[in-house]
């Protein structure tokens, strides 16, 4: 068992993208925020409340999750009704909707702090991880896993996935042998529901294009 | 705030549509990678030194009513298929995905052919301005390092040129241009030249090397349509915007040339021999004096690294992209995640420049002629070649999907379009010698059409090897990162779907 609580697993991805010396950021804001919109998706999937078809969001229940950020999100798809592809919905939750939305899950759960910078331009505001420990447990916890030979379970699994799609892989996993990555590789075959390695593979496009069009 | 009732406006559709691109902000991205002074001042005169040929006005034309008619159905093609800035795009999906994977490979190496070139361009440009301005000898190959340098350092950190930089150099450029080209027509020496428009010269000796010549005038044309999707109205935008940009380029190079020949006095050949790319900026300093003439030159030099940087950008998201689909080695399609640089893809096209920069400065190779003129004039065949086979995979594409086009977008421009790029390949890749300034049958003559085989045979046996060893990378050929079916959607996670082990 992991020594860490699990937490939601677009907040588990914020914290993963975050130095944990320094709190700041390892991902372009862009990127981030395509991660996080794909995670908030996932989370409404773990939640029951969407389904992956086609490229498209199918809603198969409309109730309120009971927690405020995805809760959120669904109230959008339920407003925008004749928007449901998948890549659209990534785009404008990744405008700085989902990072706003995970920033403050995260702030009400005492795990971030605001941080005021005065630079040259004025006052820079930023969310950073309250303790140094608490942003490095997702990624301790993957690798615990992986490095013991046991199995992830579904949430850590596709926030491996994100971290892939994201590249934030080329801090996370470096200390992965080639046996600990073709293991996990192996699970995400596996183990990971179609929809769900989908909703991966759609967040990897979005980034790739991000880049292409230089908004990375 | 009411979950049921439907806003007037859909903050998704709004959100996602603020930064549509009009017109006016297509031709501006296309034109910056056309660098006109870099073709004006520079490949312009060296043109006429090397080959001795002065009908390049009626070439700029020729070209442009030919690439006119290959857009129509080239941009028509665009609104059907994804990943539509590619030329392999085109090719895989018209002609097949063998061809396609050899064009991208082709492209990769015309496009490196232009960057390189610039290299020695630069080198050979402020070498003398330097002595001139500072009193300072340097050798051309140390100043095409000091370039070399800065663009690898911002490619790989991604530090692109602010848009509104290349804007204003663009304009500044263009007026400089204009108001050199009327200070020409102005000049005590000026005579209404009709060499340059001399029509008859298209069909006699040497009218592949003006070809060849003029088409590199209009690279970056094709990249048009890359901006399909972030359009206004993906119909008309790109496609006016094409077109528009095709006729500014010609009438703007086909006057300047005409007006610098004009006013050189009948002995243009001789004086571009001497004077080399200070040919256009020399004609005009009786009417405008030196002034004008230093404020041309500084300019000329900083629009060189402004493109230098910009087109090493492209190649390395042009190879970030085939590193994503598979059409490269994975490790292409990675990026540095704190800054989204297209990491591999920029290091590789550096460690290019610099082989062939020191390769120059070793063998003591004229950086004027043999790297920038030949290099510029190289990649314009290579285009001109991808050009040729894009137009027959248009005809390839309609042929199997007619749906939604009239006959001329499908049928009509699209012949017509590949029998005159067919003619215009085949003038260009006989004539490389006059256009070189060799001798027939000597090396460089046959160095460029073999490398360009080389490497499009390279591709097809590649995507070959991929047919047997890897179907699902090569299913997802020229459909682009976008296509985001398990397996095909790019980066790390979807080779590590797809069981691939070179993901690192």
């Amino acid at each position: 068992m992991a020594s860490s609580p699990q937490l939601p697993l677009a907040d588990d991805l914020f914290l993963t993208a975050h130095d944990t010396v320094k709190g700041k950021s390892l991902l372009t804001p862009a990127t981030l925020g395509l991660g996080l919109a794909a995670a908030l998706i996932g989370e409404l999937v773990f939640w029951r409340r969407l389904d992956l078809v086609d490229g498209k969001l199918a809603l198969i229940d409309d109730r309120p999750t009971g927690d405020p950020a995805t809760t959120a999100v669904l109230d959008q798809l339920l407003r925008e009704g004749h928007h449901r592809a998948i890549r659209d919905w990534i785009s404008f939750l990744a405008t700085g909707i989902a990072t706003d939305l995970v920033e403050r899950r995260l702030s009400r759960a005492g795990l971030l702090h605001r941080q005021e910078k005065r630079g040259l331009l004025g006052t820079k505001v930023s969310f950073v991880p309250a303790d140094s420990m608490v942003a490095g447990w997702p990624a301790t916890r993957i690798r615990t896993y992986i490095g013991r030979g046991e199995l992830l379970d579904v949430s850590d699994l596709v926030l491996a996935g994100l971290i892939l799609a994201t590249g934030l892989d080329q801090h996370v996993f470096i200390t992965l042998d080639a046996r600990g990555r073709e293991q996990l590789f192996d699970q995400f075959r596996r183990r990971l529901p179609a929809m769900l390695q989908d909703l991966v593979a759609h967040a990897e496009a979005a980034v790739g294009d991000a880049v292409m069009a230089r908004r990375a | 705030m009411s979950s049921t009732t439907t806003p007037p406006q859909s903050q998704l559709s709004t959100a996602l549509a603020k930064d549509r691109l009009g017109v006016a902000a297509v031709v501006f991205f296309v034109m910056s990678a056309a660098a006109p002074l870099t073709v004006v001042a520079g490949v312009v005169p060296t043109g006429l030194a090397v080959t001795g040929l002065t009908s390049i006005s009626i070439a700029f034309f020729a070209v442009a009513i030919v690439l006119a008619i290959f857009a129509v159905g080239y941009v028509a093609m665009s609104r059907h298929i994804a990943n539509a800035g590619a030329f392999y795009a085109y090719i895989s999906q018209g002609i097949g995905r063998p061809f396609g994977v050899g064009g991208a490979w082709l492209a990769l190496l015309a496009y490196n052919c232009f960057q390189v070139a610039s290299y020695g361009g630069f080198g050979a440009i402020a070498s003398p301005l330097f002595k001139d301005w500072f009193g300072l000898d340097v050798k051309w190959w140390v100043l095409a390092l000091i370039c070399w340098a800065l663009t690898a350092i911002l490619g790989v950190r991604d530090v692109a040129v602010n848009g509104r930089v290349l804007a204003t150099l663009l304009v500044a450029e263009i007026v400089l241009v204009l108001v050199f080209s009327f200070a020409n027509v102005l000049s005590p020496n000026f005579h209404a030249s009709s060499a340059p428009v001399d029509v008859s010269k298209l069909v006699g000796t040497g009218a592949g090397a003006l070809l060849a010549i003029a088409i590199t005038g209009f690279v970056g044309f094709e990249q048009s349509v890359v901006f399909a999707e972030e359009s206004r109205d993906p119909r008309r935008t790109v496609s006016r915007a094409t077109y528009i940009a095709i006729a500014l380029i010609a009438v703007l190079y086909g006057f300047a040339s005409w007006s610098m020949i004009s006013a050189a006095g009948g002995n243009a050949v001789d004086r571009a021999t001497k004077e080399g790319p200070d040919l256009f900026f020399n004609v005009a300093s009786d009417q405008l004096g030196s002034a004008a003439v230093h404020l041309g030159h500084a300019l000329f030099l900083t629009s060189l690294i402004a493109a230098m940087i910009s087109f090493h950008n492209i190649i390395s998201r042009y190879a970030f992209s085939l590193g994503r689909e598979g059409v490269l080695p994975r490790l292409f399609g990675r990026t540095v995640p704190g800054t989204g640089a297209p990491k591999n893809g920029s290091l590789a096209q550096s460690t290019l420049g610099l082989i062939v920069i020191v390769i120059y400065a070793v063998a003591g190779w004229d950086p004027l002629v043999q790297l920038f003129f030949w290099g510029g004039t190289a990649g314009g065949i290579g285009v001109l070649l991808l050009i040729t086979v894009s137009s027959v995979a248009v005809i390839g594409y309609f042929a199997r999907r007619p749906e939604g086009e009239d006959f001329w977008h499908r049928i009509g421009a699209p012949v017509l379009g590949t029998i005159l790029l067919l003619v215009m390949s085949y003038l260009t890749l006989t004539n490389i010698a006059t256009l070189f300034g060799v001798a027939p049958g000597s090396g460089p003559t046959w160095v460029v059409p073999v490398a360009f085989g080389v490497v499009a045979l390279g591709g097809i046996l590649w995507a070959l090897v991929l047919r047997t060893a890897r179907p699902d990378v090569y299913a997802g050929i020229g459909l682009g990162a976008r296509s985001a079916t398990s397996g095909s959607g790019g980066g790390g996670f979807a080779a590590a779907l797809a069981g691939d082990q070179g993901a690192k």
